[in-house]
């Protein structure tokens, strides 16, 4: 067993920074971190964990994309966000309700499929994520 | 149309880890890796706790959708030592792929889980430009 004390980071693969930049700052909204060490390697606070997009191009590696719905990003209202969405001609999934959990998908330009997600219902023992 | 800001994103809910079988999943991520199963866990949807975010272990041919691991490198773990950790992982029998990396900032090394997850354990050791440490 070994000692894990967090997830310091998701590494979040893509093609092309300036298009991630503007996927991942300003149609999700996320804070750029500014200590992100390097323009091909940018540093994005999800609240709770921290995306590392990059390009694996430039760092040794084959860009593979997320399998689908990898990160699911909790949103206030699901509904609402895929309108938002759509209004700017993104392209976004059908959305489904599991009964406790609705989630719609959005694709960022590199094929990571994006889940925005909420969880309305409680859980066995009553509380809510 | 500039998209500005659409998404009001509070955090992440979730990070899916798809399995090719729950059971040995379940087993590598709560007795190798030691993390604690979330009680709310069901039969078919069971999340382990990282700290600060969960993993959902997924079943993707369950859901019509074919298995496909993460990439290298996709989950990257905070552990107070790398190279104790990289011990612990090779004598449980983990993958642990090619050596240890040392950026100058932080050191690391890649591993796979039980179903051939790309993930690593990472410490970052120097602090940031403002001399903050993560």
């Amino acid at each position: 067993m070994i000692e894990v004390e967090r997830v310091d980071y998701v590494r979040v693969p893509v093609t092309d920074m300036a298009e991630a930049n503007q996927f991942y700052g300003e149609v999700l909204g996320l804070r750029r971190n500014p200590n992100s060490p390097a323009d091909d390697w940018v540093e994005y606070e999800a609240g709770n964990v921290t995306l590392a997009v990059m390009t694996p191009h430039t760092h040794d590696d084959d860009f593979v994309p997320l399998p689908p719905a990898t990160i699911a990003l909790r949103v206030p209202d699901v509904v609402a966000a895929r309108t938002q969405l759509e209004s700017v001609g993104l392209e976004v999934a059908e959305m489904w309700d599991s009964g406790r959990c609705r989630g719609v998908g959005v694709t960022d330009h590199a094929g990571n499929r994006i889940l925005l997600h909420h969880r309305y219902a409680p859980y066995s023992d009553g509380t809510l994520p | 149309m500039r998209e500005s800001r659409l998404i009001d994103a509070e955090r992440v809910d979730f990070i899916a880890v798809p399995v090719q079988d729950r059971e040995r999943a379940a087993r590598f991520y709560g007795e190798t890796l030691g993390l604690r199963r979330n009680p709310n866990s069901t039969e078919t949807w069971v999340e382990f706790e990282t700290g600060n975010v969960t993993l959902a272990l997924v079943d993707p041919p369950a859901a019509g959708q074919p298995f496909v691991p993460l990439p290298f490198g996709s989950i990257v773990i905070r552990v107070p030592d790398v190279d104790v950790a990289r011990a612990r992982l090779e004598e449980a029998g983990v993958e642990v792929v090619g050596e240890t990396w040392d950026s100058g900032v932080c050191n690391g090394a890649v591993f796979r889980d039980s179903e051939g997850n790309g993930l690593a354990v990472h410490r970052r050791y120097a602090p940031y430009n403002d001399g903050t440490l993560p």
